[in-house]
């Protein structure tokens, strides 16, 4: 039986693959930078994380895809949405986060996701690339700036200016006419941050304000993204340690559940599963002293009295 | 997790009703008689909007309404010619994209018999298509809701030199406001109705005057009695669509919206949806399927974008997503044929133009769709945000919201136009209609 599953997602400017162990625990993990669904760099994610785990791609149970570049990947057995992956992905690295906000290069979405991980409503940006990675992206070469910069940059912002176009290429133009005003780096820059900080608000009030909120995707490791969007949004925001592989990790959880329900019908014991039941018992206390082991629990238990030891003495025990 | 959406499956997914194809011909030969009008003498009549037009063709009056034919020469991806001529000319990208084709279309029949007023542009060739209408002798403006209606008659006007006589119907926004206020019922809906009624006998004396001759009122009484007739045909196949699987679907539907909006009020519509209504009773005796593996059923909010209609019929088949129902053809249309007298047809025809789908506030809008909704059991809705349209747009947003939090049906957005394919994203729909359905499986399993 194999006993790894890979998840990948082929993005519109950065490419992450994922590797999990049958009890979904990240194995190895890697983001590449090539441009836009650029086949060489997602090559070298799923290299990457196969020489990581000195694992071959036939090694893999499973290989789900997301990502606008899902269905060009030969490699993977199915493909999903990055809203569905993302949302995956982010309860299971924030299991509290009942809202999730992923600003990827192309687009970005708000996600309601309920305990499980699953969708119970998703928006995602209309017409363009108004507040998302390429927003920046643009916006970044406008100021002669690198990206990795930018949030830096901007935190140290004075006075509140306003870029009201909701088009990257308009917005440059307003970016460019800012500082030929004599405004500063920084405060123009504060303002490129609030724009998108407004317009991810828009899609938050389409899913509803309910948090937790987590935010993912590569903008999420943006200091000051995150701290305008917080500000509009009046509620802090999760930020996991790899925001960027919140849908590569979603895919791979995805790959693992189908992954196991083929290999259930086929009648095969997966060990790993019952490691994971054993191990849910023994977390149980359905009694004073009990953890999944009655035995232990008679020895272990306190003394119990009047009315409590009647009440404990209906209780169904475990085994 | 269950099977993931996937698109790839071979051409011709959608199992379109048959005597829908009935509707082409029909269509073909309404043009056809429109192109000729002037060589037959007949006065013609350019009107946007509601469904004036078995008040003209009683009177023998040549009816052009515009959306109908920016919609057919979008349909047959003939609309290119028109909306360049309408750009240059100066009209804005963002305009409504039916008026901006059929501007066009008024600007290229100058040129045509006028030779070319532009130094960028050729006189048009006979075969476009777009140069063909006849010009209007009158123009009739009865828009409910969309402000663009009027301004669209009255840039019409100018471009045939502000020559042509107008006359204007006032359909009043439906506010209900009011304790009694509802749908169909209330003081403010008896108001606005005998309101619209005064001003369409006003609009027949209008019509008198441009004939010469008096009102043939026995015609309009024949012709409302087939409409009447056509209506309740059609509304008993759709209501017949509650089957599961679904005989047919929302792109039959608007097929099936020329026959029931703008062609000739004859016995042929009659004809046409007695076909529909029998062949949909058929499959859902057989258990036929519009959709043959449906697995989701959905409700499309917004006007149909009629360059993709086979495109999107094929797109959702391949979901094996029957669309069962929409706002543009399930709330539109002479919807009411209960208010519908033909023998004195005239507050009826103005009661169904007041109850256009946008003409309504909020709470009626909402209620009327969540209703469609329960009532076809969809999981889900997919809003066409029709770019520019504002007005069938505008409320889309608290349309999900209420679905969501009353239905709790998933719902999605995308963008697109009625005319204008420019505004459409193939790959934007596909994530977008994906990740609902997705969502829809997910939905299902847990509540194993």
């Amino acid at each position: 039986m194999k006993k790894h599953v890979m998840g990948i997602d082929f993005g519109s400017t950065t490419a992450k693959a994922v590797i999990v162990d049958m009890r979904g625990r990240i194995i190895a993990w890697s983001v590449s930078h090539m441009g836009a669904v650029s086949d060489a760099a997602v090559h070298e994610a799923v290299a990457d994380v196969l020489t990581q785990a000195s694992l071959k791609q036939e090694d893999m149970g499973r290989c789900v895809s997301t990502g606008y570049g899902r269905r060009m990947l030969d490699i993977a057995d199915k493909n999903f949405t990055e809203i569905t992956c993302h949302a995956r992905g982010a309860v299971a690295m924030v299991p509290e986060a009942r809202l999730v906000i992923d600003i990827g290069g192309q687009d970005s979405k708000t996600i309601a996701v309920d305990a499980n991980g699953l969708v119970a409503q998703f928006a995602m940006n209309d017409r363009c690339a108004a507040g998302t990675g390429k927003f920046l992206e643009v916006l970044a070469r406008a100021m002669e700036i690198e990206l990795e910069e930018m949030g830096d940059i901007a935190m140290k912002a004075q006075e509140e200016l306003k870029i009201s176009s909701m088009c990257a290429t308009f917005a440059e133009t307003e970016v460019i006419s800012l500082r030929a005003e004599g405004h500063s780096k920084e405060n123009v820059l504060g303002a490129v941050h609030q724009s998108i900080a407004t317009r991810t608000l828009g899609l938050v009030n389409r899913v509803g304000k309910k948090g937790p909120a987590v935010m993912t995707g590569g903008v999420a490791r943006n200091k000051a993204a995150v701290h305008y969007i917080e500000k509009v949004l009046g509620i802090p925001l999760i930020l996991p340690e790899t925001p960027q592989i919140a849908g590569a990790l979603g895919a791979a959880l995805i790959g693992l559940d189908d992954y196991k329900a083929e290999l259930a019908e086929s009648g095969q014991t997966i060990e790993e599963d019952y490691e994971v039941d054993a191990q849910m018992a023994f977390d149980k206390a359905c009694v004073t002293g009990c953890k999944g082991d009655p035995a232990e629990a008679e020895k272990n238990a306190p003394a119990v009295t009047g009315k409590l030891k009647s009440m404990m003495s209906n209780l169904q025990k475990h085994f | 997790m269950n099977a993931p959406v996937t698109l790839p499956k071979p051409p011709g997914a959608a199992n379109k009703l048959k005597s829908t194809r009935m509707a082409g011909k029909l269509v073909n030969d309404y043009w056809e008689m429109v192109w000729r009008a002037k060589e037959e003498g007949k006065l013609v009549c350019w009107y946007e909007g509601s469904s004036i037009n078995p008040f003209l063709e009683a009177a023998d009056i040549v009816w052009v309404h515009g959306e109908a034919y920016s919609a057919m020469l979008a349909a047959r991806h003939q609309e290119g010619p028109a909306q360049a001529a309408a750009e240059e000319r100066g009209y804005l990208r963002e305009l409504c994209s039916y008026a901006r084709t059929h501007l066009g279309c008024a600007v290229n029949n100058q040129r045509h018999r006028n030779g070319s007023d532009s130094a960028f542009a050729d006189v048009p060739a006979d075969e476009d298509i777009s140069a063909k209408l006849p010009p209007p002798d009158m123009i009739i403006s009865a828009y409910a809701y969309c402000s663009t209606g009027q301004q669209w008659d009255e840039m019409t006007s100018r471009l045939f030199g502000k020559k042509i006589p107008i006359f204007n119907v006032s359909i009043p926004w439906i506010w209900a406001s009011g304790k009694d206020a509802g749908y169909c019922r209330g003081q403010e809906w008896e108001e606005t109705s005998r309101y619209v009624a005064r001003q369409l006998e006003e609009m027949v004396k209008f019509i008198e005057e441009q004939t010469g001759k008096p009102y043939p009122w026995d015609r309009l009484r024949e012709l409302m009695g087939n409409v009447k007739k056509a209506s309740e045909l059609r509304l008993e196949a759709m209501d017949m669509c509650r089957a599961k699987p679904a005989p047919a679907t929302l792109f039959d539907w608007s097929v099936s919206i020329a026959p029931i909006n703008q062609l000739p009020c004859t016995t042929d519509i009659v004809d046409y949806f007695t076909n529909v209504r029998n062949e949909v009773a058929e499959r859902v005796r057989t258990g036929e399927a519009a959709v043959p593996k449906e697995k989701y059923r959905l409700f499309f909010d917004g006007i149909m974008n009629w360059n993709k209609l086979g495109w999107l019929a094929e797109k959702f088949a391949r979901y094996d997503a029957a669309v069962v129902a929409g706002r543009y053809t399930h709330m539109a249309f002479w919807q009411e044929p209960d208010l519908i007298d033909p023998n004195n047809p005239v507050m009826g025809m103005g009661q169904n133009y007041l109850i256009c789908p946008n003409n309504h506030s909020s709470p009626i809008l909402i209620d009327l769709i969540m209703g469609l909704c329960e009532k076809y059991e969809v999981d889900g809705i997919v809003f066409h945000a029709t770019r520019t349209c504002r007005a069938f747009t505008n409320p889309m947003f608290m349309i999900a919201q209420e679905a969501t939090s009353r239905l709790g049906i998933q719902t999605t957005m995308f963008e697109g136009d009625v005319a204008d394919e420019t505004f459409y994203k193939d790959e934007l729909l596909n994530t977008r209609v994906e990740a609902m359905l997705e969502a829809i499986d997910q939905k299902r399993l847990s509540a194993f």
